[in-house]
């Protein structure tokens, strides 16, 4: 192969956990005020893309399926080296699941012409995880799941993952084009340079693309083509503890017995 | 969308995870959940183990010891090791064949990989993690799954697509002893790949421990405060007799295997005794312990959040506090009685 890999990187914005509240009185859940994050796995995903561009000049496109409001995790994307992003967003996918989340963004991977997709290892608000193998699968491509490391092989058109497997480790090879998902935090992001910072904040704009743009037929997408609903939102009762905090470790060793627990 | 016949499909499927003949004890686990299951379904139908691999026989018999009626076997050394594109396509041809009401798979790395890839195809409603497995009055299969903490259960349903597909964490349900008198069927089925057609190549795998951490009774887990030193968690870990375990951290530090991670991707434990060791107390870590029946906390942050769901929390050194409560715990007035 003579081109140039083409790159491109799933993203998705969510409410920050550590901000998310639980209404007392009504037992729902507040994330709509809740700050708007970078999924912290995505993070890894990132830096997976630009090693790669680091290491054989591929070409990084970022993007997200989601509202508009989401446009700052593409800006973060370009501010960190992508060399563009674009934002996937129609009324059409309200409502979608993994399932037509998948299909679209494999829609997404084909419109960029991409050889290799990559992805988190799941998201913080849904956390299947399922996302990335949805896409392999839509697209019949190899998949590479729970990836510490990346060994791509231009000449060979190959990719080589070292992934973690129960209980150890594994080395695959996988045919290009293939769907990559990053373990979180198998690998040290990069930080944003200054230059590509402003560049994001000022200059850049974010390609649009809605569901005509990328040749999905509405009824394939959306809430409708979900094949899971929630069938309802339980608070479980809270686990009662102790919560009590000894002065020594003699106390704490006297409450161990005490419970029965030595 | 196409719509499914959905009274075409019937039997339970669960899918027996192997590993060059070592299965992985959440399939185990998951046959004995799918047995209640099956009080709920029709007569007639069937609790079915799926079992992909290489060399399947006694895999195939046990499988019948721990509860299966039928095991479905595709045996051929293009399963092994796993590969997510033979698998799946060997699955997807066994599901438009034959139709099954309900697959579950285990929510290990292999599994996830395994359900996300599958559950595409056949268009079917695949539910994440879960820890709660019902039938519900139409037959639907209710899969619960914690969100936030342990805080909510969401219960998911999939009402028009087949089949109703779960993954399910480790360590959940409780496996049947294995009973060599039970009856069940071994059937052979034709392998539909072939080398040619995969695109991936496994070069090298190198698996160490496998530890079942799952039906420790006490269980000692190490997070990102020990620094690498392992030392003082595992003298605590011996003097109580217990496990070691870990947060992700540990793990992701290369500190600690990853068979021993407790967590929303590792493993659910509910010993009777789960001692967190400079561990913060992140609701993914959270959601693998909150049913441990004491919770102790050794953390030097006094605001770590873990002490909110611990019973007893010391704030202080865990290089210090570890092996002094050692000393503590020896010099007990009987020493028998601390182990025992
Ligand atoms: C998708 C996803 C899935 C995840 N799955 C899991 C999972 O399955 N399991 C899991 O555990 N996490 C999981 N995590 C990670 C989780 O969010 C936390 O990052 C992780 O649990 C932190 O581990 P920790 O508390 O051990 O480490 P840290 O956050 O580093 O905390 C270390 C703690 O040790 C204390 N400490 C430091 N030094 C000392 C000392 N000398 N003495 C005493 N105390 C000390 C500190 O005060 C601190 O509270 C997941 C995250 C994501 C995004
Ligand atoms: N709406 C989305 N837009 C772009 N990428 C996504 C989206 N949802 C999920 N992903 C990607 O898929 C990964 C796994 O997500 P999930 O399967 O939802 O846990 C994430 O880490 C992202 O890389």
């Amino acid at each position: 192969m003579t081109d140039n890999w083409t790159v491109v990187v799933g993203i998705k914005q969510v409410p920050d956990e550590d901000d998310v509240t639980i209404d007392p009185d009504t037992g729902t859940l507040n994330r709509a005020e809740a700050a708007a994050i970078l999924n912290p796995p995505d993070r890894n995903a990132l830096e997976a893309a630009l090693q790669l561009k680091d290491e054989v000049g591929a070409e990084v496109i970022a993007f997200t399926m989601g509202p508009p409001t989401a446009t700052p995790v593409l800006e973060l994307a370009v501010a960190l080296g992508c060399d563009d992003a674009a934002l996937i967003s129609d009324m059409a996918f309200a409502g979608s699941d993994t399932w037509p989340t998948s299909l679209t963004l494999a829609y997404a991977a084909e419109y960029f012409d991409a050889d290799v997709g990559i992805f988190g290892e799941e998201t913080t608000d849904s956390s299947t995880g399922q996302v990335p193998p949805g896409i392999a699968a839509h697209l019949d491509w190899a998949q590479l799941t729970y990836v510490a490391d990346l060994d791509p092989r231009p000449e060979d058109n190959q990719l080589l993952a070292t992934r973690d497997v129960e209980g150890g480790h594994e080395v695959v090879a996988a045919d290009l084009p293939v769907i990559v998902a990053v373990g979180y935090g198998d690998n040290d992001p990069r930080p944003a340079g200054l230059h590509r910072k402003l560049y994001a904040e000022t200059e850049f704009e974010p390609m649009e693309l809605d569901a005509e743009a990328l040749g999905i037929d509405p009824d394939e997408v959306g809430l409708d083509a979900s094949p899971t609903q929630v069938g309802g939102m339980d608070t479980a009762d809270p686990v009662e503890r102790e919560q009590e905090v000894v002065d020594s470790v003699e106390d704490l060793a006297a409450a161990m017995a005490e419970e029965g627990a030595v | 969308m196409p719509e499914v016949d959905v009274d075409e499909y019937s039997d339970i499927w669960v899918f027996i995870e192997e590993h060059a003949g070592e299965v992985a004890p959440v399939s185990w686990e998951l046959l004995a959940e799918a047995k209640k299951l099956m009080d709920e379904k029709p007569d007639d139908e069937e609790l079915v183990a799926l079992a992909i691999g290489s060399d399947l026989e006694d895999v195939a018999e046990e499988a019948i010891a721990r509860g299966a009626d039928r095991v479905l076997v595709a045996d051929d050394p293009i399963f092994e090791p796993y590969r997510a594109d033979p698998y799946g396509k060997q699955f997807r041809e066994l599901v438009a064949e034959r139709k099954p009401d309900i697959a579950l798979i285990g929510g290990t790395t292999t599994g996830r990989d395994f359900a996300g890839r599958v559950a595409v195809p056949t268009h079917a409603g695949l539910t994440a993690d879960c820890t709660q497995l019902g039938i519900d009055d139409e037959g639907h299969l209710e899969a619960g799954r914690p969100a936030f903490g342990g805080n909510v259960v969401a219960t998911i349903k999939c009402e028009n697509h087949r089949p109703q597909m779960a993954t399910i964490r480790p360590g959940v349900f409780e496996p049947l002893d294995r009973d060599d008198t039970r009856d069940g069927e071994i059937e052979y089925v034709d392998v539909v790949v072939t080398e040619e057609e995969t695109v991936t190549e496994v070069l090298e795998r190198e698996v160490g421990e496998t530890a079942d951490i799952t039906d420790a009774d006490r269980v000692v887990a190490a997070g990102g405060g020990i620094e690498g030193d392992t030392g003082p968690i595992e003298r605590l870990a011996e003097a109580l007799d217990a496990e070691v375990a870990a947060s992700r951290k540990a793990v992701d530090e290369g500190w600690m295997p990853h068979a021993r991670q407790v967590g929303q991707t590792g493993k659910t434990v509910r010993p009777e005794l789960y001692v967190a060791v400079g561990i913060s107390g992140a609701v993914q870590h959270l959601e693998g312990m909150n049913d441990s029946d004491v919770v102790i906390a050794i953390n030097n942050d006094p605001n770590a959040p873990i002490f909110d769901h611990a019973d007893y929390g010391i704030v202080g050194d865990l290089f210090e506090v570890c092996d002094e409560l050692v000393a503590a715990l020896e010099e007990a007035d009987d020493p028998q009685e601390v182990l025992a």
